[in-house]
């Protein structure tokens, strides 16, 4: 199993591990996959907590935290969309941080048409509600950036979010 | 019974245990039948007591975790009984004041109004604990139901105009109720170096 998985979503993991987070909300995507069997193999210690909907898995995030865990959601960009209330009314308001990796859909390497304009807007999104984000520009910088992001986030209450370009997520390993 | 009745027989049941209430009428009922620490009041999210519940739940096994939801709120958030009936946190405890409408609003009706029926819609998704109350009495021998995985109690309520509004700072809110839980925010109690 270990030799079939890509190095980002190694890192990905990695990276979420070294920020202390041990509970991993989630709502399925395909490059997902990948991280979601890398937790299981590699990070048993990580607990993977599936959700119905975007939305609820920040609401879990938020009651995970509020029991003193550091919570992260993994979800696709077009889920960003079904999470703003969450987000703008709930977390924010109430400082309530969160690791946020975000695998990337409409963007450079994308066939559907209805995940673009989505996929285009998602930062400008963040931006316009205040959440930091970066890009995970290589499987090499996948650990530390996610670490950063994660770090940052539970270390000043604020959201952090991860973005995975499919031009990352759909190499072959 | 009124909304505001069987919120302080929640309370009551509750003891020192957390309390998570959605935003709206159950909150500000939450707040008259009695302020404290341990209550963690929202102001937004609709829909999400219930996932925030769940999530406290599963950080803190340890103790046990009241939902003050409402019926509207609940339906907003469906797919969380699915959640529920799928990881069973046995330390849950989802509380429905079902007064079938939307009271914060201006009271238009809610599908409850007209046959919905969240209890069944618990059972379907795995939540074998549940009932629907009307009563006082019913209220308190639902809430010592023995189970082995969550509770789901419909509280079937008359609205009740609220009479008080809880704390405005959210991040009050949020550091008053985890010190209260035990796991204050390192940034509220400071650290060692």
């Amino acid at each position: 199993m270990t030799g079939t998985a890509p190095a980002w979503a190694v890192g990905v993991c990695a990276g979420v591990h070294a920020a202390g987070s041990r509970d991993v909300v989630y709502v399925p995507d395909n490059p997902l996959s990948h991280v979601l069997r890398v937790f299981e193999h590699q990070f048993r210690d990580v607990r993977l907590l599936l959700a119905t909907r975007e939305e609820e898995a920040f609401g879990i995030a938020a009651g995970l935290y509020l029991g003193g865990r550091r919570p992260t959601v993994m979800l696709q960009s077009s889920g960003i969309g079904n999470s703003l209330n969450a987000l703008t009314s709930l977390l924010i308001p109430y400082q309530i941080p969160a690791l946020m990796v975000v695998s990337m859909r409409g963007d450079s390497g994308e066939w559907n048409a209805a995940q673009v304009p989505m996929g285009r807007a998602v930062r400008g999104i963040f931006d316009a509600i205040g959440v930091p984000h970066a890009t995970v520009v290589s499987a090499d910088a996948a650990a530390e950036t996610v670490r950063l992001a994660g770090n940052t986030a539970f270390g000043t209450r604020t959201l952090g979010a991860c973005l995975l370009p499919r031009g990352l997520t759909l190499k072959v390993p | 019974m009124t909304r505001i009745e069987a919120t302080r027989i929640i309370v009551d049941l509750a003891g020192d245990a957390p309390i998570v209430a959605s935003l709206g009428h159950p909150a500000y009922d939450l707040f008259a039948a009695g302020d404290r620490p341990q209550n963690l009041y929202t102001w937004g999210s609709m829909g999400l007591a219930s996932s925030v519940g769940l999530g406290l739940a599963l950080a803190r096994p340890d103790v046990r975790v009241f939902v003050l939801d409402g019926d509207g709120s609940l339906l907003m958030n469906l797919g969380s009984l699915a959640t529920i009936g799928l990881l069973q946190p046995r330390n849950l405890v989802v509380v429905v004041m079902d007064n079938e409408e939307y009271a914060t609003t201006g009271g238009q009706p809610t599908p409850t109004a007209h046959g919905a029926d969240l209890d069944a819609a618990a059972r379907a998704m795995g939540i074998a604990a549940t009932a629907t109350v009307r009563s006082d009495d019913e209220l308190r021998s639902a809430g010592a139901l023995s189970r082995v995985g969550p509770l789901f109690i419909v509280a079937k309520v008359k609205e009740s105009a609220p009479t008080a509004k809880p704390p405005l700072d959210c991040v009050f809110i949020k550091q008053r109720f985890m010190s209260a839980l035990g796991n204050p925010e390192s940034s509220v109690t400071g650290a060692a170096l």
